[in-house]
């Protein structure tokens, strides 16, 4: 009997009923969690819905606890639900749990949870990626159809990738963040992980659209994401990003190179394209958003919400004791970092000189779009890494974004698509950027290059 | 740029921190490391780039009073809290 997790949304929906198919991401999340652990928490008794979904648990629900995977966050309970939570809810959606992330979103492995790893399910050794790698693994696993992360530097496209499925990063203000728990406001943008193209355009055009709730929520028009899924991209100019390919041997080489051949014999044309300022994304990531955590972080007090230490004798004890004992180690290094940046003397040299590449390289990525629709390159420079490989060494962890930070920096769209697999039988990605409100040009490439693939179909050895 | 045990105590205290003296050592290395990695920006010339704005503008809207948190739902997430309607806190003033 065909798994109905192994379908699609639109053909699963016409075998099942809404409750069957709530009932099944139920069993099958009891069934392969306990050797993926992609949940923090399960809905009690989710209502029947014909899109069975899961949050990342940085994403508020009135009706089960948001921890952040972190333990300043402990028993938290929003008094309301996030915009996109209550949208998907209005629209046949029924939230089923909340995924594993890097604490507060800062990592790229989840393994920076309080909570423990996510494991990949192509791997149980592996990382995942992250920080959604809850999300990522939880579709990757067939426990449920979709689901939603967030992104500041590649956190929902580098799990897609480590993962084998699609992940998608809408431009920046495209979908509203109320009920988003803040890490880089600036770059944070909340974003959808599917088996398929076709499902993450259906999600999208649910969730997209302007919210009274989020000011920096655009009020652009929210397009028809599946008009051209079927339009093929015979004409249309890919550039692939030469400083991203130039220095990749190896395995990502060659299944980049195989998915370019790909590109080329459905008709598109694809020529190289040089980013010059490409190779300073981490760079200007980690003191941009950075800065902007320790800003944002600075609400977690012990005073409103949250852990408070129960040693605290004197006002400024409660902050110091209860966000000491409250960070993970990674959170707090990131603090520091962006309070440095912010600083007394070194704002300019650092805060403001990040600022400037990143303005030049915005005007980089205008004029590759000038003369291409879209700019391709790996999702990721490696294929899942072993658990523990690189927690000892933060750059070597950072460096791991270095082709999907651009996007938040740029605040373009892009979408990751499963492009094949190494020789150890883990997926590999293709990333396609699109220009500002792209999006329904990207599902189109996307599409294109997904249906003369198929690599979604393959299933992980979960069983 | 290094970052020693002083430095990084002053911006622990910055960032409202408590680190132990060993864990404010390492992660006095560890920001050095990042640091320098970062450096390499000072090699781009960004002659006639200005620190970035935001790319997309903030549409505005009407300043009318609309409902707030439910308090009790509030007051549930609160560590400590009074029924008069109040968080409660060490005391400030002594």
């Amino acid at each position: 009997m065909t798994d109905i997790l192994d379908l699609p949304l639109r053909d699963a929906r016409v075998q099942v009923s809404p409750r069957e198919y709530v009932d099944a991401c139920l069993a099958a999340i009891r069934a392969r969690d306990k050797a993926v652990c992609a949940f923090l928490t399960i809905a009690d008794d989710p209502a029947e819905g014909t899109i069975p979904i899961a949050l990342k648990d940085n994403i508020v629900t009135t009706d089960m606890p948001t921890t952040c995977a972190s333990r300043i966050l402990p028993k938290f309970r929003s008094p309301f639900d996030a915009t996109v939570a209550a949208r998907l809810r209005a629209r046949g959606g029924s939230i089923v749990g909340k995924t594993n992330l890097d604490e507060f979103a800062m990592g790229s492995s989840t393994e920076h949870s309080a909570v423990g790893p996510t494991r990949n399910p192509w791997d149980t050794t592996r990382v995942p990626g992250g920080s959604s790698g809850g999300s990522a693994a939880a579709v990757a696993a067939r426990m449920v159809p979709a689901a939603l992360g967030s992104e500041t530097g590649g956190s929902v496209r580098q799990p897609a990738a480590l993962c084998g499925v699609v992940g998608v990063k809408p431009t920046y203000g495209r979908v509203s963040r109320w009920g988003l728990v803040a890490f880089a406001s600036g770059l944070d943008q909340i974003g959808i992980v599917t088996k398929t193209v076709r499902e993450s355009a259906e999600i999208l055009g649910i969730i997209a659209g302007h919210d009274p709730y989020d000011s920096t929520s655009s009020t652009e028009p929210v397009d028809d994401y599946f008009a051209d899924l079927e339009a093929g991209v015979r004409g249309l100019r890919f550039g692939i990003v030469r400083e991203a390919v130039e220095k990749l041997e190896g395995e990502v080489r060659e299944n980049f190179d195989a998915a370019v051949a790909v590109l080329k014999q459905i008709g598109a044309i694809v020529e190289e394209v040089s980013i010059p300022t490409l190779s300073y994304a981490i760079a200007i990531y980690y003191i941009v958003a950075n800065a902007e955590a320790s800003a944002n972080l600075s609400r977690f007090d012990g005073i409103r919400y949250g852990h408070r230490s129960s040693r605290a004798k004197k006002l400024d004890d409660v902050y110091f004791e209860s966000r000491g004992e409250g960070f993970g180690a990674e959170v707090k290094r990131r603090i520091m970092l962006g309070t440095f940046a912010l600083s007394s003397g070194y704002y300019d040299a650092y805060y403001g000189r990040a600022q400037r590449v990143r303005a030049k390289m915005r005007h980089d990525f205008e004029q590759a779009f000038q003369r291409f629709d879209f700019l391709i390159t790996p999702t990721t420079p490696e294929s899942a890494f072993e658990i523990g490989a690189k927690t000892g060494d933060p750059l070597s962890m950072y460096l791991n974004d270095i082709f999907t930070a651009p996007a938040n920096l740029i605040g373009i769209p892009a979408i990751a698509v499963p492009s094949g697999f190494d020789r150890r039988d883990l997926p590999l990605s293709l990333q396609i950027m699109a220009p500002h409100f792209g999006e329904r040009a990207m599902f189109r490439a996307a599409a294109a290059f997904e249906r003369e693939t198929n690599y979604w179909k393959r299933r992980p050895p979960i069983k | 740029m290094k970052i020693d045990r002083d430095e990084a105590r002053r911006i622990a205290g910055l960032a409202h921190l408590e680190f132990e003296d060993a864990a404010l050592d390492r992660l006095a290395d560890e920001m050095t490391k990042i640091l320098s990695y970062i450096d390499q920006l000072r090699e781009v010339d960004t002659t006639g780039f200005e620190e970035a704005a935001g790319a997309i503008p903030t549409p505005m809207r009407a300043d009318e009073p609309r409902p707030s948190l439910d308090r009790d739902a509030v007051a549930a997430n609160a560590p400590s809290w009074d029924d008069g309607g109040f968080f409660i806190v060490p005391k400030v003033i002594e």
